[in-house]
């Protein structure tokens, strides 16, 4: 009886195909070019607003690095209608939530509420756009507050400075080699006048996306929308620099210290294509096969059996115009950090000279589907990912298709990706040290 | 002609302007009604009831299977429904545990099994495979001996090791003495019952209890109602109709008169505070959402009074709360709680008695309706997002018999509470006049004040429980005997230990210690000079984590790489510390008192306070048991515990070989002493 239960099973769940997942939007343009996405789910009185800027740290002047991010802070001191220090209490007072965050390619603000707020949404992110106060008074504000957070989130931050150390090492020219953070001198440069031209330039309807989400009438909601953008003009079409790496072809090596730690870090780093190519998907998967989960392969050789690391990672840090492909690991004991990288390049190795097995391979597909379904499991994360694919990858379908690219994917193709771009020859070794005390 | 164009350009502009006025915030619009989707139900002749939330956003499905038998008590078998629960899941008859975990994780699917339910999910693509999997662990399990083995050790280790928790006995005294001991909500397990469970009782609740009569079985998800009818009739119909056991109990009932009820826990650094009676509400009653905002606004979170009294105003505690329950067959309790320190316990039930009388007395603000219903209205609303919560609705439709609109107009309801339903219902459910106060915590630190409060022009009587919720007779103080001192006291601990000339042989102390902290291996080598010096260095893994060093005057620590330095009282105490016998020196200190006598692990032990550290020595052996460090950390009281165990003979001196350190934050700690050496050669350069 046993031996009759299993197989049989085994066999019926290959074979069955995955029900296509939809999730159902509209998407157009108002006049002054401002990009809007409606995705209506009546399930739960629950709405997301939320828009886009298609502005990062990577549009930044380098003599003036740090503003993207700046803005995402000056941006909630208030507008025109909405005084300083009103914009939290606001959103609270009518049961909601929200916040912000930046990145190299992009800045992102959202408020989920219950959905009869859907007008004070509107209205407060309309606000935002048209006419917010930017002010000698909140310029200071902010300043500070945003060197409270390098502090804590970086200086202060055991490892907190990696990303910075690792991308200014892997790129010469683009402007991914300065961290989103930015410089606080050029921040305490910088003059009112230049924050006003910032606003001008990239805040504008023709460089956003707003995606409203959730519980909606798609009427009325349109008519808000018409009502609270529409008079918000358009702003001068933004021509944006392209920036070419030259590829790397002799192994980089570079050290940083940081005085939060004690045990070291290696980090290995390979520069890798736009996040909106076919094989920044493959790389994923490979991150996949490497470390997530205890029965992958560097965790369970590095971790759990031989105690060689106390962590070990992959992943790829998938951006607009390049990637890095980042595989790290910190010590146990008194492993070296070569030793460390040769284990690495010894699973690395392994990848792009044998086919991984089916089972392993069905099991990777198993597990990128579930993680697409879960990523689509809240409305705010679907308001995220539309704005994204909108944005970034210019094709907001694939909120419905990625999937079929990670399916798409062979055994081959995982071999073939690593074979092209996980060379030795192609990284940036990173050693990422504690500072070297003067007292000793 | 043109100027006509114009002139309805203009006025179309006109008017698109005035549609909204955007200097003027907008106002919420109505209160949105919910759509949970109508459930699809069946019932199986078994028994088992079906409710079917199809949802195909996500090609994902969830079973959640809930056995709601009528509540029964385990009397002297108590813990025999824990291990049930615990032995479910670990594959069935017709599948090995094994292959059972690796295919659920195959599926990238999840499951977990209790004594009276089930709940599965995952890709909707083995809707069925995972029904089938979980049906088959829940309806036909294989109970082995050695796995329930396994499981009891479990249970009894978990007990063991909440012995001398605060607020495990709290919680335990404060349902039994609510709902007395024998009772389904009031009857708690120990070692002895659990001791008494065989894996044939196992079997015999399994029979008795999991059985279809009272079943649910409710899916959400991306199936069809059809198909996943058929596949649950034909994976649960092997289920046997059966009906559990019938007991009847009687009706808790509250105290006559208000009252406190104090555990005497000797060990306790903090008390455990609960005021609590008895309610009997429904959710379907007219009072429930009236009850709600008024125990939203008391003790409902952040915002609430009791958190804004006693921790924003007083700074009793990190944090006091207060809730109520509903439901259709049981007696409920409201039950208010925080954490104190000792000092304040009896002020803080003074506020907490307080806080019940002023929101039983005056009607609540409109500004703080206003905000609790919009809380309360927002966090519904961003709950209905979970499909668990929209399944749970469904359930609880059926199981607490409210009306099918019940979720649909919950916000209309919310919204359309008055101040004055708020103020009847906290007289009704917050009975003020028969509260059981219950205090867990060190009767020798807290009876006196506790006996001198009063409430509402009366004294509140103190009534004195174990902790096992039987009455006792008021703890007595131990009296000391006459001639005892801070000197004799020390001297005799001194003696036990090896004897002052033996003591003043040592001239230096190196020790290295063991440890282990969520799972990392902790190092700890100290080195003590009779002239006052120590360094000490704590290692995780092999690399330093902390160093402290104090060369007789000055002294620092370093931390993750970052140094400070000692000073003002911290460096006072470093220098008491830093000897490798502190009780030496301690007895020529006029500031070192002697407090009184307490009972450390059940024996009585010396209290010998200097400044921040209270050390405790045992009357009989006079060996040092016991160690207390108060300190403050960011504006919090804290109490950190060393107990000293295991002492063993090292050349002639006495010196604990196991500490149990308590970091006052919820982490206990054992260190074992691995080697104690004396006269080493230490460079000076060590304390530098």
């Amino acid at each position: 009886m046993k031996q009759k239960f299993l197989p049989l099973a085994l066999l019926v769940t290959a074979i069955l195909p995955a029900t296509a997942q939809q999730v159902s939007y509209e998407e157009y343009d108002l006049d002054n070019g401002l990009h809007v996405i409606l995705h209506k789910d009546n399930t739960a009185p629950v709405i997301t607003t939320a828009v886009m800027y298609h502005v990062g740290s990577k549009d930044e002047d380098p003599e003036r690095t740090g503003f993207a991010h700046f803005f995402e802070h000056l941006l909630f001191e208030g507008t025109k209608n909405i005084e300083r220090g009103q914009w939290f209490k606001i959103v609270t007072a009518n049961g909601g939530q929200n916040n912000a965050n930046t990145t190299q390619d992009r800045t992102y603000y959202y408020e989920v509420f219950p959905s009869n707020n859907l007008e004070l949404g509107l209205w407060m992110e309309s606000e935002r756009m048209l006419h917010p106060v930017i002010n000698q008074t909140g310029v200071e504000t902010q300043n500070e507050v945003v060197k409270e957070e390098k502090r804590m989130r970086m200086d202060n931050q055991p490892y907190g400075q990696f990303a910075t150390a690792l991308f200014e090492n892997l790129f010469d020219k683009h402007p991914y080699r300065w961290p989103i953070i930015g410089s606080m001198q050029h921040l305490d440069a910088a003059k009112l006048d230049e924050f006003l031209a910032f606003n001008d330039k990239f805040y504008v309807p023709n460089n956003a996306v707003l995606v409203v989400a959730g519980d909606l009438d798609t009427e009325k909601t349109k008519k808000m929308i018409r009502d609270y953008f529409g008079p918000i003009p358009r702003g001068k079409d933004i021509v944006r620099e392209t920036f070419e790496e030259t590829p790397i072809t002799q192994v980089k090596k570079a050290r940083f210290e940081d005085p939060n730690i004690q045990i070291p870090a290696i980090l290995t780093a390979y520069r890798t294509p736009s996040m909106k190519e076919r094989d920044a998907y493959v790389l994923d998967m490979i991150s996949s096969i490497l470390s997530d989960g205890k029965s992958s392969r560097l965790y369970k050789k590095l971790v759990d059996e031989e105690k060689k690391a106390m962590e070990v990672g992959a992943f790829n840090y998938a951006l607009e115009d390049y990637g890095a492909y980042i595989i790290y690991a910190l010590p146990l004991g008194g492993t070296s950090l070569d030793v460390l990288v040769a284990e690495i390049d010894e699973e690395v190795g392994k990848l792009q000279n044998e086919l991984i097995s089916e089972r392993d391979y069905e099991k990777l597909q198993n597990k990128f589907e579930s993680q697409f379904v879960n990523a689509n499991s809240s409305i705010e994360g679907i308001a995220n990912s539309l704005a994204r694919y909108y944005m970034l990858y210019g094709d907001t379908k694939l909120i419905n298709e990625e999937i079929d690219i990670y399916r798409s994917v062979t055994r081959e193709d995982i071999r073939e990706v690593a074979r092209k771009y996980l060379n030795p020859n192609q990284r940036l070794l990173l050693e990422y040290v504690p500072e070297e005390s003067e007292n000793n | 002609m043109k100027k006509l164009i114009f002139t309805l350009l203009f006025i179309s502009a006109f008017a698109l302007q005035a549609q909204i006025d955007r200097s003027k915030q907008p106002s919420p619009g109505p209160a949105p009604e919910i759509h949970l989707g109508t459930p699809q139900t069946f019932d199986m002749n078994n028994g088992l009831k079906v409710i079917v939330v199809e949802n195909h956003k996500l090609p994902r499905v969830s079973y959640t299977l809930t056995i709601d038998n009528p509540l029964f008590a385990e009397g002297e078998k108590a813990g025999v429904s824990s291990l049930t629960g615990s032995m479910l899941g670990k594959g069935s008859v017709h599948i090995d545990k094994d292959s059972f975990n690796d295919e659920v994780d195959y599926m990238g699917a999840s499951m977990n099994f209790g004594h009276s339910g089930a709940y599965a999910s995952g890709l909707s693509k083995y809707a069925e495979r995972i029904l089938e999997l979980m049906a088959d662990a829940a309806l036909h399990p294989d109970f082995k001996e050695d796995e329930f083995g396994k499981e009891k050790d479990l249970l009894l280790e978990g007990l063991k090791s909440n012995e001398k928790s605060v607020s495990a006995t709290a919680k335990r005294v404060e349902s039994a003495l609510a709902y007395g001991k024998n009772s389904p909500q009031g009857e708690f397990v120990t070692e002895e019952t659990v001791n008494r469970v065989s894996l044939e009782d196992v079997k015999n609740f399994y029979g008795n209890y999991f059985v279809p009569e009272n079943a649910y079985l409710v899916i959400v998800g991306d199936v069809k109602f059809k198909d996943i009818r058929k596949q649950v009739e034909k994976h649960f119909k092997g289920w046997r109709k059966a009906a559990p056991p019938v007991a009847n109990y009687a009706k808790p009932s509250d105290a006559q008169y208000t009252q406190i009820n104090l555990v005497n826990m000797p060990n306790a650094v903090q008390s455990e505070i609960a005021v609590e009676n008895l309610m009997d509400l429904r959710m379907s009653d007219a009072d429930y959402f009236p009850a709600m905002l008024a125990n939203k606004i008391l003790g409902g979170g952040g915002e609430a009074r009791l958190f804004l009294n006693l921790r924003e105003d007083k700074g009793y505690t990190y944090g006091a709360y207060s809730r109520i329950g509903a439901d259709l067959r049981t007696t409920s309790r409201f039950r208010a709680w925080a954490s104190v320190r000792n000092e304040v316990t009896d002020s803080a039930v003074v506020a907490f008695l307080g806080e019940i009388d002023r929101i039983t007395t005056d009607k609540v603000s409109a500004q703080e309706l206003e905000v609790a219903k919009a809380d309360y209205a927002g966090s519904f609303v961003m709950a209905l997002e979970k499909p668990e919560t929209i399944a749970r609705y469904a359930l609880l439709t059926k199981t607490q018999k409210l009306p099918e609109n019940f979720y649909q107009t919950y916000l209309e309801k919310v919204e359309a509470v008055t101040a004055e339903q708020v103020l009847d219902a906290a007289r009704k459910f917050f009975k003020g006049n028969q509260a059981r106060i219950v205090v867990t915590g060190k009767a020798a630190d807290i009876a006196e004040n506790l006996e001198k409060v009063t409430f509402r022009g009366k004294k509140v009587p103190v009534r004195y429980y174990d902790k096992y919720a039987n009455p006792i007779e008021k703890p007595q103080e131990k009296r000391i005997a006459e001639g005892v001192t801070v000197q004799s006291v020390l001297d005799s601990y001194i003696a036990a230990v090896g004897g002052v000339a033996k003591l003043e042989t040592v001239k230096n102390m190196v020790s290295e210690t063991k440890g282990t902290i969520q799972g990392m291996q902790l190092d700890i080598i100290a080195k003590n000079t009779s002239d006052g010096k120590v360094l000490t260095e704590t290692a995780m893994m092999g690399n330093t984590m902390s160093k402290q060093v104090f060369n007789g005057k000055t002294g620092y620590v370093v931390q993750q790489g970052q140094r400070m330095e000692l000073e003002g009282e911290k460096l006072e105490q470093m220098k008491d510390n830093a000897y490798p016998f502190p009780e030496l020196e301690l007895r020529n200190k006029e500031t070192v008192t002697l407090k009184g006598i307490e009972e450390i692990d059940g024996k009585d032990a010396y209290a010998i306070q200097n400044g921040a550290y209270t050390s405790y020595y045992d009357v009989e052996s006079g060996l040092k048991v016991f160690q207390v460090f108060t300190t403050e950390v960011n504006g919090q009281s804290l109490k950190q515990t060393f107990k000293f165990e295991d002492y063993q003979d090292v050349e002639g001196i006495k010196i604990p070989f196991k500490t149990i350190m308590d970091t006052g934050m919820g982490m206990e700690m054992e260190l074992h002493t691995a080697t104690v050496k004396f006269n080493e050669e230490i460079p000076e350069a060590d304390f530098e």
